[in-house]
């Protein structure tokens, strides 16, 4: 039996947690519902009548050549942008760790990339990257390699395009890091010393490494869904060509949507998407979990 | 971070205040147009319409980025009623706009108002043409506001060095082709020619290859592609000889533009609107050229018209008669001659090139005179539909594997007009 007292407890508990509850509700289960909603009818922005397709868009998905070199696409940039993401992010921020004095300079320097907004930065890079112009033509060219066109050669695009992801991600991911690296306690690593790990890799592998175990799975997690998100630079530096070598997910999603207005399908786009980003999440998580000390 | 989006670029196009408001304004219009940049005749062209009309007031909606936003703004303002009181949808845009709107009864009829105006009235501002820019499935929804067709743009210097003569442009593309190719023989660093359809971010430079040969896009009917003829062949293997004789690289329409203005190209097709932008570009490195775009067929080729048209999408009657007076002020000799100095678009009133508009600005401008010099070759910037923005990817790709030399052009043409049918309808 619940005396009064508890039940009015319990009011005051559901009316303290239904402003939460009414946001979660309203900013993400509503429109999650109403993509999935979207996702099965034939709508076009603008039109006035509507009809239910069913499956029909997933269906039509996979077998459209359009996606599937947009999913191919991805997941090489994923796979190329991942591992340099995550140890590059951790080697830089061990370097600078090290630091003493110096230590300010390499952070506001790597973390540069960060702030700088890419839109704006895409006039940049469209010029270091110009085949006659740029300066990175210039040196490659130096270098013997030739006439490389880093951003029209359909071979080599999506590369240049994961190169420039990692240039903003490794400062953001070298952050994380750093602060993984300071909660480290510094006995640990006296006491490793006693037990007679005297060199750094074996330091490194015996301390940093296990202890930064829940920092690189936030880190690879976020690496992730970062690179799976690639949009900005594939809009302003390449809009998905040359001959669609570097058409992202996001990239076909975002045309659907919103220059073809094929809102129905775009929608079904999405749910795919959001289905691959929470299945990755989920695997790394479990995967990486097994392997993580929490301190 | 790689997730913060571009919207950023609209808010950035910070439109200037419009102007103060008067306290005797007794209408005020809800105006959208696209290009932020778009505002520097936008702005003043408001003031002297309501220096003259001192009871409406003109205030700027945020402009869209461009024109497929501005068209995605309008879509979603039909749904929930938030249309503005006047749009400047682009060209290719407008039919599609139309059917969906006048279902929906959210677009004015404009036949019968300039009916009201006067036979003598319509006659003496504008050119059928120009009226014909304006018009989906017979209706005028439209009033043609900024128009341009390609034009070419030169580097006097490298012309002369490939052993051309700076003040006679080649008219035939034979002799365009010809002539890249001998700057490319001079000049190896430099590019010849450079005609980036394969970069292009519209389809308007590949219409215009296609109809200045007398070829069409579509059909009469406009449901069915037309450009499978001999015009399209003739279209789709120059547009190879570019790269093979005139020494045109593939790259970027933005990469292009930057290496014409260092001197790294000898010639360009672009719109007459970037006049100004690419005149700024160059800066004082060479004097800078430009000539009308050679036309193949005199009887029967042209240039797409790009550019824009102002609809009225008000609902109610008091706004409705105010936005007319805007949109006849906008199309008239006054806004007209504001909007082509500031851009070097072709004036849509027929008044506009008279002495106290535009004349004496002609005679000291001649870069600007080359569009102006095509008008009577303008045609419609023809549109595929629901399906267009879609169908020009497709168009691209195709184009992009026929100039590197991947796909045979016949083959090439034979396959976009396969896939453009298919894609029309459906």
């Amino acid at each position: 039996m619940t005396s009064p007292r508890q039940g009015a407890e319990a009011r005051a508990g559901l009316a303290f947690a239904l402003p939460a509850f009414a946001l979660i509700l309203a900013l993400l289960l509503a429109p999650l519902a109403a993509l999935l909603a979207l996702s099965v009818t034939d709508y076009r922005l603008g039109a006035l009548a509507v009809q239910v397709v069913g499956l029909d868009h997933y269906a039509a998905l996979f077998s459209d050549e359009v996606f599937r070199r947009s999913l191919r696409n991805t997941f090489l940039y994923v796979a190329f942008v991942l591992p340099g993401a995550v140890f590059g992010g951790l080697g830089v921020a061990l370097l600078i760790h090290a630091r003493s004095r110096s230590r300010g300079f390499y952070e506001v320097a790597y973390f540069l990339p960060v702030t700088a907004t890419l839109v704006a930065m895409a006039t940049v890079w469209q010029f270091m990257l110009h085949p006659s112009l740029g300066p990175v033509s210039a040196l490659l060219r130096w270098l013997g390699f030739g006439e490389v066109d880093l951003l029209n050669d359909p071979s080599l695009a999506l590369g240049t395009l994961a190169l420039i992801g990692l240039w903003q991600v490794i400062g953001f991911n070298m952050v994380l890091f750093l602060a993984g690296l300071s909660a480290i306690p510094r006995d640990l690593y006296e006491a490793a010393a006693l037990d007679g790990a005297r060199t750094a890799p074996d330091r490194f592998l015996r301390v940093t490494w296990p202890m930064l175990g829940p920092t690189t799975m936030f880190v690879t997690i976020t690496s992730t869904i970062t690179a799976f998100k690639v949009f900005d630079t594939v809009v302003v530096l390449t809009r998905g060509g040359p001959l669609g070598s570097t058409e992202t997910l996001l990239y076909v999603l975002y045309l659907e949507g919103f220059q073809y207005f094929r809102t129905g399908y775009a929608a079904a786009m999405t749910v795919v998407l959001l289905a691959f980003l929470v299945l990755l999440s989920i695997l790394q998580a479990r995967v990486i979990d097994r392997k993580v000390h929490y301190a | 971070m790689l997730t913060r989006r571009s919207t950023l670029l609209a808010g950035a196009g910070v439109l200037a205040a419009p102007a103060a408001p008067r306290a005797q304004a007794a209408v005020t219009l809800d105006v959208l147009f696209a290009n932020p940049s778009f505002a520097r005749f936008f702005t003043p062209i408001a003031e002297a319409f309501q220096r003259a009309n001192p009871d409406v007031r003109i205030a700027f909606r945020q402009p869209a980025p461009n024109y497929d936003e501005q068209h995605q703004a309008l879509l979603r303002g039909a749904l929930t009623n938030q249309l503005p009181d006047v749009a400047f949808p682009g060209f290719n845009r407008l039919p599609e706009l139309a059917r969906t709107l006048a279902p929906r009864g959210q677009i004015l009829d404009l036949g019968p108002l300039i009916a009201e105006e006067g036979a003598a009235w319509k006659a003496e501002n504008f050119a059928d043409r120009m009226l014909a820019l304006g018009q989906v499935d017979g209706r005028q929804y439209g009033m043609a506001f900024n128009a341009s067709s390609p034009i070419a743009y030169y580097n006097p210097e490298l012309v002369t060095r490939g052993g051309g003569d700076p003040d006679a442009f080649p008219t035939s593309w034979d002799a365009v082709v010809a002539l890249g190719g001998r700057i490319k023989a001079a000049a190896p660093q430099a590019m010849g020619v450079s005609y980036y359809i394969n970069s292009f971010d519209s389809d308007w430079l590949w219409q215009a290859l296609v109809q200045q040969g007398g070829g069409r896009m579509l059909n009469a009917a406009g449901d069915a592609p037309a450009f499978g003829d001999a015009a399209g062949r003739a279209a789709i293997t120059l547009a190879r000889r570019f790269v093979t004789d005139s020494g045109m690289q593939l790259i970027g329409d933005d990469q292009n533009r930057q290496q014409f203005a260092t001197g790294g190209t000898g010639v360009i097709f672009d719109s007459p609107a970037r006049l100004n932008v690419i005149t700024g570009l160059v800066g004082g490195r060479f004097p800078l050229r430009t000539a009308s775009f050679p036309i193949t067929d005199q009887a029967r080729g042209g240039v797409p018209t790009g550019g824009n048209a102002a609809v009225i999408t008000a609902r109610d009657a008091a706004k409705r008669a105010a936005a007319w007076r805007y949109v006849k002020f906008s199309a008239g000799p006054e806004a007209q001659s504001i909007a082509v100095r500031m851009t070097g678009y072709l004036p849509t009133n027929r008044h506009a090139t008279a002495e106290q508009f535009l004349g004496a600005w002609y005679r000291d401008n001649p870069n600007a005179q080359s569009a102006a010099r095509q008008a009577d070759k303008s045609l419609p910037w023809e549109d595929y539909g629901a399906n267009g923005p879609r169908i020009h990817r497709m168009q691209q790709e195709l184009l992009t594997a026929v100039m590197r030399g991947d796909t045979p052009p016949e083959a090439g043409l034979e396959r976009m007009v396969a896939q453009t049918g298919a894609l029309m309808r459906g």
